[in-house]
């Protein structure tokens, strides 16, 4: 890793120049700036803010698509807050999100850790590892989740050996939750990929130092490589947490388009997209999603508060 | 490590680096069977008769079928397997230019240009991603109906045109960080302007987190769902997620084997496209995720 | 515009591109007739429905006949699965941008008048475009609400018992017109007895089968604006059923759940399935055993509860051109070599002339025939009841919260109390 310290404010060599012309300068500056920007910023006028801002109106209105929306204060938000399958849809999501991103991201760093040793055909398993998650949330990983955790399946049989039997998951209202989860762990690339980055990173002279210490494999895990990749794990926790609270597609597939059965994989974007899309109660589906917002955002605020116990910054990387 | 190790030392560590391989490559492997077990399940299904599909428990088909991959060269309700293809292949690959070019701009502006309220507008860009993008689907539906826009491709680019998604801007940053200041100082001492240094200088280095970021967008437009779903009306505009919902019939008999087998045909774009830029995704990552 | 300006315009535009030319001059809103013409008078009109494959390729024929005969209308497609149709249409009908013609069901009528989305196309028949003769069985009556014509039917379809032909055989127990549910359940008692598999494979949460029984009753599922049973009734329907569940006449939820997107009668999970009669040919095509129609069990011992239900044609409200979309309904309905592409898939063809025109060659067709045939004849059909808007939301409710009956994870008290509480919340949409 490259570690830059930043560039003074001015550049030595020209502190001669003219305070006029530092000021145009800073203006040009300004200036590229903003034309570079620009993509961005029309993006975010044009499809992020001001969708967001209709969004938060509507979240106050009753709005059928159909008929101009109608102010109804914070209607939604109570009748919300005392839907019970509003309430299902929270318990499912935060379950989802509590099981599935730890886990998910145990399995990353393992095989992070397996594929960090140089070793022959790595590509070649870096690949392989990856392939779940490149076939995303189509309707084959539907059929083949659904195959998998049936009756007498694959799944079946092995819990069965270990003394489990709940048959199978998919058509059970307890456990088809956690299906959906090794859904979400098997597809765990995109996280791999980032340990790997982090691991690579990790300064070989730290590892010897500490054998040299005679720190066994374990110790040299947790006194070098865990802090090293703190800032890393860091990441993936955020990252993996958010899009956990926004899980679709998975369940969608999985639950066979229903999100059951009995509102067991009911996840929270699952509801909204049944009450937005199917019912077209747009206000009451945008309520939902600016509680999401907020509740997503304030999982991110503990998430940064916590860092500044665990997660250890270099000093030069600032 | 040290020159003055004696030979049958040499040897032994030799022999016990060779045993250890053997039992990397036995876990690496044991994993990967876990791992690859559903893929599998679904190159077998492939070739079962469609009936079998459904909550099949077999892993393999016991007398293999090609009709389902045959099926496929007929189409499916007149249209082409291959006008699918090409859509999505239309898709991907605008959302990969639309996304190289307008992340990479954003972020050099983040990354290198000291410019009044960057530090605000990159705390929006960070915010945007905590956003669940149904909150933003029915209004930018009724954006792009005003325009006239739907069932074209370009409400499903537009948005990667404009720097909409905010982690490959993010990633290109915290790459661009990375690099030496001292480059672009160099560059701006002999005169050139910002975007000769972004062209010339930031961008070509940028290269392992551009390749990153396309590789992710390959795949995500490649599999999206929803975007295509809302957007497109003409079934000769489907891409593959589309058509492969086609073979499905509530009212009669749903064709679940050339859908399988198709799904599969849709993987090989993808699986190449990843194996060929797949050995820049470690370095592309590699500055992102460090800093905060 | 005047009515009856068939005078080809082409004073307007000569564009190249005729079919981009269609684009929004001199557009009304209104159902008083009239065409926009463009350049050459040649007008595109977009057809939506939902289907699979071979219904698509069979209408896709009809499209090719159409325009061979109505050179001046140019028809453009549009299909995707049942789901995603309703989902495309409701986003596509609220930005004013549906189809111009388009499959419609009973369920949806309401919903989309109410919202202004229908044209009532008895302007259209005034003015001679579109003939609403010789519709068999009264199915006509199915696409008005409110005194207007705001869809036709193509098809006629009404709800059926199908059953596991071998498994009936096997267990010796056979289906009877005028059955009661008495017979009907001690029937699957005896097959749940000799072969070990359950009866039914979850009737209770299937709304369309209560309406019939309701209207055994006296009652309907339905009324104009409101549910037409009472949470009693309903508690007593999903308590019955959920026994039934227990003591293994019902197949297991779980597993009817897991053999999804298959039913759970090809499946071999069970020997009967309720469902409308034109949806039975997916059975053949997934299960292993044979199947046919058995006729809906009674109360009295007599009357079914059955009605005629349909697939229908609708307009958008909003469209360029009425008069050619009535041209397009009228030939869809009317014209006997449409019929004939079409068959039965879209249940038993709707006017005199496709019906006549068609002659059902393979077994599954034939018993559908048989089986309306039969249900005409008993003399039971009914008129069918309103579907107030909502009723889309409603069937898709009652269907999920029966499931959770089913599964025992909602008691069937607790059950109605949800669902006529989603119904509220739906009836106001």
């Amino acid at each position: 890793m490259t570690l830059v310290k930043e560039a003074p404010a001015r550049p030595a060599g020209k502190r001669s120049a003219a305070p006029a012309a530092g000021r145009r300068g800073r203006r040009r500056e300004n200036l590229a700036g903003y034309l570079f920007m620009s993509p961005w910023i029309a993006g975010f006028l044009l499809l992020t803010a001001g969708p967001m801002i209709a969004s938060l109106y509507y979240a106050f209105t009753s709005y059928n698509l159909f008929t101009p929306p109608r102010w109804i204060g914070l209607d939604n938000f109570t009748t919300m807050f005392q839907d019970p399958r509003w309430q299902k849809s929270v318990e499912v999501t935060l379950k989802y999100v509590v099981v599935a991103t730890p886990l998910k991201l145990l399995l990353a760093l393992g095989v992070a850790l397996l594929l960090a040793q140089r070793r022959r055909g790595q590509g070649l398993y870096r690949a392989a590892f990856y392939m779940p998650s490149l076939i995303g949330a189509s309707v084959s990983v539907g059929f083949v989740w659904r195959a998998l955790f049936s009756d007498d399946a694959v799944v079946d049989r092995t819990q069965k050996i270990f003394g489990l039997d709940v048959g199978g998951w998919i058509g059970n209202p307890d456990y088809v939750i956690y299906a959906l989860v090794a859904l979400s762990i098997w597809q765990f690339g995109a996280p791999m990929v980032i340990f790997l980055a982090g691991l690579k990173q990790v300064p070989q002279e730290l590892y010897e130092a500490a054998e040299m210490d005679g720190a066994g494999p374990l110790r040299r895990f947790w006194n070098v490589t865990l802090p090293m990749i703190s800032p890393v794990l860091f990441f993936n926790v955020l990252l993996e947490s958010i899009h956990a609270f926004q899980v679709f597609g998975s369940a969608y597939v999985v639950s066979d388009t229903r999100c059951g059965p009995a509102d067991a994989t009911l996840v929270y974007t699952c509801y909204l997209y049944q009450k937005g899309f199917k019912e077209a109660q747009m206000g009451f589906a945008s309520a939902m999603a600016w509680t999401l917002v907020i509740a997503v955002a304030l999982v991110t605020a503990v998430l940064f508060w916590s860092q500044k116990k665990w997660v250890h910054y270099e000093e030069a990387a600032k | 490590m040290t020159s003055a190790t004696t030979s049958p030392a040499l040897s032994a560590a030799k022999g016990r680096r060779r045993h250890g391989s053997i039992v990397w490559h036995v876990g690496a492997l044991a994993v990967l069977a876990v791992v690859l077990y559903p893929v599998i399940w679904v190159i077998g299904a492939s070739f079962k008769p469609s009936k079998d599909i459904i909550a099949s428990l077999d892993l393999l088909p016991t007398a293999p079928v090609w009709e389902n991959f045959s099926g496929l060269a007929d189409g499916i309700s007149g249209i082409s397997i291959g006008s699918f293809f090409w859509n999505s292949l239309m898709y991907a690959v605008l959302a990969v230019i639309g996304v190289v070019l307008s992340s990479s701009l954003t972020a050099y502006a983040f990354a290198k240009i000291r410019f009044a309220g960057r530090n605000l507008l990159f705390t929006l860009m960070i915010g945007t991603l905590l956003l669940p993008y149904h909150v933003l689907l029915i209004p930018q539906y009724v954006l792009f109906r005003n325009l006239e826009l739907t069932d074209t491709l370009v409400p499903l680019v537009a948005g990667k045109f404009l720097a909409t998604e905010a982690f490959f801007v993010f990633l290109m940053v915290q790459f661009m960080r990375g690099l030496p200041r001292e480059l672009d100082e160099a560059a701006k001492l002999d005169g050139c302007g910002h975007l000769r240094t972004y062209w010339s200088i930031v961008l070509p280095l940028s290269r392992p987190a551009i390749i990153t970021s396309a590789i992710f967008t390959f795949i995500n437009a490649w599999n999206d769902f929803m975007g295509p779903l809302i957007y497109l009306n003409t079934p000769e505009k489907y891409t593959v997620s589309l058509g492969l919902m086609m073979f499905r019939d509530q009212e009669g008999v749903s064709n679940y084997g050339s859908m399988i087998a198709m799904s599969l045909v849709a993987l090989v774009p993808v699986v190449a496209f990843f194996m060929a830029f797949q050995r820049y995704l470690i370095d592309g990552m590699a500055t992102s995720g460090l800093k905060g | 515009m005047q009515q009856g300006g068939n005078v080809e315009r082409r004073t307007i535009l000569k564009a190249a591109g005729a079919s981009l030319a269609v684009a929004g001059i001199g557009a009304t809103a209104t159902a008083c007739g009239g065409d926009s013409g463009s350049g050459d008078g040649t007008v595109e009109l977009r057809y939506a429905w939902w289907g699979g494959e071979p219904r698509t390729i069979a209408i896709k024929k009809t499209i090719a006949l159409f325009e061979k005969k109505f050179p001046k209308i140019k028809i453009k497609p549009e299909f995707t699965d049942y789901e995603a149709f309703w989902e495309k249409f409701q986003t596509q009908a609220s930005g004013g941008n549906p189809p111009d013609v388009f499959q419609n069901a009973v369920g949806f009528l309401r919903k989309y008048d109410k919202r202004g989305v229908l044209l009532d196309l008895k302007a259209q028949a005034d003015a001679g475009n579109l003939s609403l003769d010789n519709f068999r069985n009264g199915v006509l009556a199915n696409g008005q609400v409110d005194g207007k014509q705001i869809a036709v039917p193509v098809g006629a379809n009404t709800m059926a018992l199908v059953i596991d032909l071998k498994a009936f055989e096997k267990a010796g127990v056979e289906a009877q017109f005028g059955w009661t549910w008495d017979e009907y359940f001690a029937a699957l008692q005896t097959i749940q007895d000799k072969l070990k598999i359950a009866g039914d494979t979850g009737y209770f949460s299937i709304m369309y089968l209560y309406d019939l029984y309701l209207r055994q009753n006296g009652k309907a599922f339905f009324t104009d604006s409101d549910l037409g049973f009472t949470e009693d009734d309903l508690t007593q329907w999903w308590e019955d059923g959920y026994k039934r569940v227990k003591s293994g006449l019902v197949a297991d939820p779980k597993k009817v759940e897991q053999a999804k997107p298959k039913s759970a009668l090809s499946a071999g999970l069970a020997a009967s399935e309720f469902t409308w009669d034109n949806f039975s040919i997916r059975y053949e095509g997934e299960g292993e055993s044979d199947y046919g129609l058995a006729p809906i069990p009674t109360t009295d011992g007599k009357d079914t509860g059955q009605y005629l239900g349909s697939l229908m044609l609708s307009a958008f409200s909003g469209t360029k051109h009425p008069k050619e979309v009535a041209q397009f309904i009228d030939f869809m309905v009317h014209d006997p070599e449409v019929g004939e592409i079409m068959g039965y898939d879209r249940g038993i063809l709707a006017t005199t002339e496709q019906y006549d025109a068609f002659k059902p060659a393979d077994a599954n067709n034939k018993g559908v025939a048989a089986y309306e045939d039969e249900v005409a004849k008993a003399g039971v059909l009914g008129k069918i009841t309103p579907h107030p808007s909502g009723a889309d939301v409603i069937e898709a409710a009652f269907l999920r919260i029966g499931g959770e009956v089913a599964q025992g994870k909602t008691k069937p008290a607790d059950a109605a109390k949800a669902l006529f509480s989603e119904a509220k919340a739906a009836f106001a949409g």
